[in-house]
């Protein structure tokens, strides 16, 4: 079972990982991170499988799974739209964009695209207020100062692999 | 030792109290709910909010360490109106199922509510909806709506059991308990969570729907389920006999006792009363080889004591560690010291049994080690020997208290020796394979329908209380040996429990200087939390 | 104006190792660790009248003072890159732009604190700031900035950069412990303080990122010149982060004591639209609004603290007229109930409650006596609970209502409602009555 989740390669990341704290407990959110990036997301499985790992009760596993907001039990869609909707993003239109997303994608908050390509969610404040309102993509790029038009022609460029969604790298405007 | 002063009284305690601790010695009551002497703190409910001088916020009492020279309020108006408001935050999200749930009549919001609270509610919202009716495991049901989230379930699976199965899951308000996703709550003291939630959230399935606690009476008792003898207490209900089919012992409670059990018990021996309703011996029998009647106490006595007196030498008795001290030193002064028989012996029903190092112990027998101060020890090479002897033919009766001998030795030889016996006795309170084939069957009593004393594994003599009237035809085991001794011709000193105690404290040493009050084993009841200060809510009859 | 931090801001740009040293980096750490002893170091940041920027506004050299040194523990240094407060966005660009900045200030701190292993928390959603710190950290242990025998001292210094994943109470520094410890971010009792318990059970230190990214200005250029450039006994510049109806939102760095009124008229341009300015949230989400004719406050933190607010995290959200006050305090109280961690019971009750109540006034029920009981709950999630959280809700929670009392009445007496804001929230669905959709987690 633990191979299953823990294959050479992600073990490899794993271990190096968990050296570099003082007891294995606290590289778990490192590790469940690892193991998130490569299957998706963290399934009941997986739980056991870093539960196994860095030798804790599975509840534990667990707790934190539920606590943090960006581990996933469900698998998600290939992009993933973060719409913040906390002070100045609200004020600045955040609305509009959430109603111009579920237009545009055809699925209500948290469902993905019948072509598994899309999903939106709105989250609370990911410290780029400058450029309200604004969305990170996966857990990537943020990208600001919307109007349904930009999104639009985000979803063209995503589309069309102008930009790739894959990529984590994080362009800030400033 | 750090000397505060609470709401102007002046108390000293060791260095390191809490000052909730601290106000209990004064006598003064701090509501709390995640606080328990015997967990690590949480202090999370903020229920025990009081206020100290010099300290600009209200602190938790459960946490602060008192100093020398504090001085605490726990009435000022601040401090009342707070616990109110914590109260009103606890309560608004709980699903008012009082109707429905168990916990009514012992439950802490519902305490805390009349002292503390007694605020008209302005919730207009929807409460947050989680699972209910939950099976958490073998033993323990949750409902996640009504849990406070008091953490002392999972701080008592981390810390005293050791097990570690339960957590939190979720955020903010939507927080709930639970065990890791095809796990569950299953270890040998889960009934404990029952006892420490302070809510209707974990509930016994055991005791789920049976009756509702103002109808329950409470007596003082030891459990009889190892040689650990954890003090308990037995609820039982007498009045309202629809109840559970007529079952009159409804649940066993732990008491605490600082020497012996702190504030837990087993599962095993918290669960392990249902014999005491079920299966019982009611009248005694007489069996013969044609027909099984109910015969009257006194014929039996006599013919059993002809028997034993024809019999002489040739009869042997199987001694029990189930039996009290009491029951085991007439025994030992009838058998041993009177007729001086020489085929006494102690049987111990499985002994190897399962053990751990917090309170479980491999002998099942509560009195092993007061047999063994009374001169009875274990001896199954002696035990073996004597089932030769019947075999051979040289055993014409058998006295036997309580069990069933192929449970512990073989079971083809103990029908082979039985079968050459011209005539056996079975004196106990269910029935077993040696009671269904016994010539005489003498009903006993279980331990909570007699008084007496156990001596556990440690030495510590404990007095179990009579909880219930025997059933039915049934008598304690000292009574018949009273009894069959009158029946014998031999008077013995026997008119209670307690004047056999006296005798044996006054001959034998381990149980010298000890009067029968003494080793009644000292223990609070554990759910010493709002009851005591809320007398209108103590135990009132059936009014209907 | 001085450019200390923020000279570094250069669009699309980070300062690698090597450009970063050409101007001078690294040259404070290397004087610290050559010529000065740790009281000295103590010393002359608590003369700088250094503030913690990450909210609190506590004195960094007395902090830094509680730490003892003779428990045979190891100490630590938590970097607190959580940066969660709504309103608050300029530790990402010092991680973005300038990562030996801080991590120079990190040398500093540890030499200061005898710390050899230093933990940069980064909240998870930084994906970018944290590749960026994991290079920089790389260089500098090249360098020989980091590792073992730094500056070729008898000193070793290991710096793990830690991921979040997504929690704000991981910015309350107890939170924060038991997140790098690997559970729950719980915040702790105190006392202990972490400065005596903090990481796995040894004396820690834990500082803001921005903190720490002006130890090597303080140290190069003398404490007292440091202190000079702010106001009494609030040292030096800071970052102020001005979002929201503002013509030009971004990081300014201005001197502690700017009044706020300067902040948003002369730096960020002034309001963006036609409507006059209404209400600022001058500390990030947690500070007490400001009205329009309270702008003339000096932005420290005992100025703002003396007029009921506060400093906090320097995060200044600029409401003009077309804010509906009653929306954003329904918005700000949604952050609080979705980011409450749930331990204890005024706040995760408390803030889920004010929620749903104020959900309900925006979907138009709101109901005479709704304003007193916020009010009322509000007294009593501040004050009474284990963290900061519930008493950072209940400013923003007692103000709004006190300070525009006349539009939350109107806004109930009229059942207004804001069909955007509704289908933002209720995505068309039927509106249940009262309580909120669920969060999915």
């Amino acid at each position: 079972m633990i191979d299953k989740i823990f294959t050479p390669e992600i073990k490899a990341k794993a271990d190096a990982l968990v050296a570099r704290y003082e007891t294995k407990r606290a590289s778990i959110l490192m590790i469940l991170r690892l193991v998130q990036d490569y299957h998706g997301y963290v399934s009941p499985e997986a739980e056991a499988a870093v539960a196994e790992y860095l030798e804790l009760p599975q509840i534990d596993v667990h707790e934190v799974v539920t606590f943090y907001t960006l581990f996933h039990t469900k698998p998600r869609a290939k992009t993933e739209f973060h719409v913040c909707r906390t002070l100045a993003c609200s004020l600045l239109g955040a609305g509009k964009i959430v109603k111009h997303l579920e237009k545009k994608l055809g699925v209500k908050e948290g469902e993905v695209t019948a072509d598994g390509e899309f999903c939106f969610d709105q989250v609370e404040c990911l410290g780029a207020c400058e450029i309200a309102p604004m969305l990170q993509i996966t857990e990537g790029e943020y990208v600001g100062d919307l109007t349904p038009a930009k999104i639009d022609s985000l979803m063209e460029d995503i589309k069309s692999g102008k930009m790739d969604p894959y990529k984590k790298k994080q362009k800030v405007s400033v | 030792m750090p000397k505060l002063t609470i709401d102007g009284i002046e108390v000293e305690v060791p260095a390191g109290t809490r000052i909730i601790e601290a106000a209990k010695k004064a006598g003064l009551d701090v509501p709390y709910y995640c606080y328990h002497p015997g967990l690590s703190v949480a202090g999370n409910c903020r229920m025990c909010l009081v206020e100290i001088e010099k300290m600009p916020k209200l602190q938790i009492a459960c946490h602060m360490t008192a100093a020398d020279g504090m001085v605490v309020k726990t009435q000022t108006e601040q401090v009342l109106k707070t616990r109110k408001h914590v109260l009103e935050f606890l309560l608004v999200n709980h699903p008012v199922d009082c109707p429905v749930c168990d916990q009514a009549g012992e439950c802490w919001l519902q305490d805390y509510y009349m002292k503390h609270g007694l605020y008209t509610s302005r919730l207009q919202e929807d409460k947050v909806k989680k699972p209910k009716a939950v099976p958490l495991g073998p033993t323990v049901m949750l409902d996640a709506e009504r849990c406070i989230l008091c953490s002392r379930c999972i701080r008592f699976c981390d810390e005293v059991s050791k097990t570690s199965e339960l957590g939190f899951i979720n955020r903010g308000n939507h927080t709930e308990i639970a065990v890791a996703p095809g796990k569950e709550l299953n270890n040998p003291y889960s009934g404990n969570t029952v006892d420490i939630c302070p809510v209707g959230a974990l509930t016994d399935r055991d005791f789920r729907f049976k009756i509702r606690v103002w109808y329950l009476k409470e007596a003082d008792s030891v459990c009889n389920g190892c040689s650990r003898g954890c003090s308990i207490q037995a609820h039982y209900n007498l009045d309202r006999p629809h109840h559970a089919k007529g079952e009159r012992i409804m649940r066993l409670k732990p008491r605490f006792n600082e020497k012996v059990n702190k504030w837990w018990m087993c599962d095993e021996g918290r669960y392990g009363y249902k014999y005491h309703d079920h299966n019982r011996i009611a009248q005694p029998v007489k069996r013969t080889e044609k027909k099984v009647s109910e015969v009257s106490w006194d014929s039996m006595l006599q013919e059993v004591a002809r028997k034993i007196l024809s019999s002489g030498q040739k009869t042997g008795i199987i001694l029990s560690p189930q039996l009290s001290n009491e029951e085991l030193y007439l025994a030992r002064r009838l058998f041993c010291e009177e007729l001086k028989l020489d085929k006494v012996f102690l049987l111990a029903p499985n002994p190897d049994g399962f053990q751990d190092d917090i309170l479980i112990r491999a002998d099942k027998n509560p009195n092993s080690k007061g047999a063994e101060f009374l001169g009875f020890g274990y001896n199954t090479e002696a035990l073996e020997k004597f089932l030769d002897q019947c075999a051979q033919g040289g055993v014409e009766g058998l006295v036997v208290f309580g069990q069933n001998l192929s449970e512990r030795l073989d079971g083809p030889k103990v029908q082979k020796a039985l079968s050459k016996l011209a005539w056996t006795a079975f004196i106990g309170s269910n029935h077993n394979l040696m009671s269904e084939s016994a010539c005489y069957i003498l009903p006993a009593a279980t331990h909570f329908e007699k008084e007496g004393t156990f001596t556990n594994f440690e030495g510590i003599v404990q007095k179990f209380n009579k909880v219930l009237e025997p059933l039915d035809g049934a008598r304690a085991e000292w009574e018949i040996l009273a009894s069959l001794a009158k029946a014998l011709g031999i008077a013995m000193k026997a008119g209670s429990p307690e004047e056999i105690f006296l005798e044996m404290a006054g001959r034998l040493d381990p149980f010298r200087n000890q009067t029968y009050e003494s080793s009644e084993s000292e223990g609070s009841d554990i759910r010493s939390m709002a009851a005591p200060t809320i007398p209108s809510l103590q135990q009132y009859d059936n009014i209907l | 104006m001085k450019k200390l931090i923020s000279r570094y801001f250069v669009p699309g740009k980070t300062f690698w190792v090597e450009e970063y040293q050409k101007d001078g980096g690294y040259e404070a750490a290397r004087k610290v660790f050559e010529t000065m002893t740790r009281e000295a170091v103590i010393d002359e940041v608590k003369k700088s009248n250094l503030r913690g920027l990450g909210g609190a506004g506590f004195p960094c050299g007395m902090k830094w003072s509680f730490v003892p040194q003779t428990t045979g523990k190891p100490v630590y240094l938590a970097v607190n890159a959580d940066e969660g407060e709504p309103g608050t966005f300029k530790d990402k660009y010092i991680l973005h732009h300038a990562p030996h900045l801080l991590l120079e200030g990190i040398l500093i701190a540890a030499f200061a604190n005898n710390v050899h292993k230093a933990y940069v928390y980064i909240r998870g959603e930084y994906s970018a700031a944290a590749e960026i710190l994991e290079k920089a950290v790389e260089e500098a242990r090249e360098k020989g900035f980091l590792g073992k025998k730094v500056f070729g001292k008898d000193f070793d210094l290991e710096v793990v950069v830690h991921r979040g994943a997504g929690a704000y109470i991981c910015g309350e520094e107890t939170g924060l412990l038991e997140s790098l410890e690997g559970k729950r971010a719980y915040p702790r009792l105190k006392p202990p303080f972490p400065a005596v318990v903090g990481l796995f059970g040894c004396p820690t230190v834990i500082n803001n990122v921005e903190t720490l990214s002006y130890l090597s200005f303080i140290i190069n250029r003398g404490a007292e010149w440091y202190a000079g450039l702010g106001s009494p006994k609030n040292g030096g510049m800071r970052l102020l982060c001005v979002s929201g109806h503002v013509k030009n939102p971004g990081v300014y760095e201005l001197p502690l004591g700017i009044p706020l009124r300067k902040v948003i008229y002369e730096h960020a341009g002034g309001m963006r639209g036609e409507y006059p300015l209404k209400a600022v949230v001058p500390g990030g989400l947690s500070a007490s609004v400001l009205k329009a004719d309270e702008i003339d406050v000096g932005m420290d933190f005992d100025q703002l603290r003396a007029i009921g607010s506060m400093a906090g995290s320097g995060g200044v959200m600029v409401l003009d007229e077309s804010t509906c006050m009653v929306e954003a305090l329904m918005v700000t109280m949604r952050f609080y109930a979705h980011e409450s961690c749930g331990q204890c019971s005024p706040c995760r009750e408390g803030t889920g409650w004010v929620d749903r109540i104020l959900t309900r006034v925006v979907s138009g029920r709101g109901k005479q006596g709704d304003v007193d009981n916020l009010l009322d709950i509000c007294s009593f999630m501040g004050g009474t609970t284990i963290c900061a959280l519930a008493d950072g809700a209940a400013m923003p929670l007692r103000s709004y209502p006190t300070k525009f009392r006349q539009e939350f009445e109107d806004y109930i007496a009229k059942k207004r409602s804001n069909p955007e804001l509704l289908s933002e929230l209720f995505h068309g669905a039927e509106t249940k009555r009262g309580g909120q959709k669920e969060l999915t987690v």
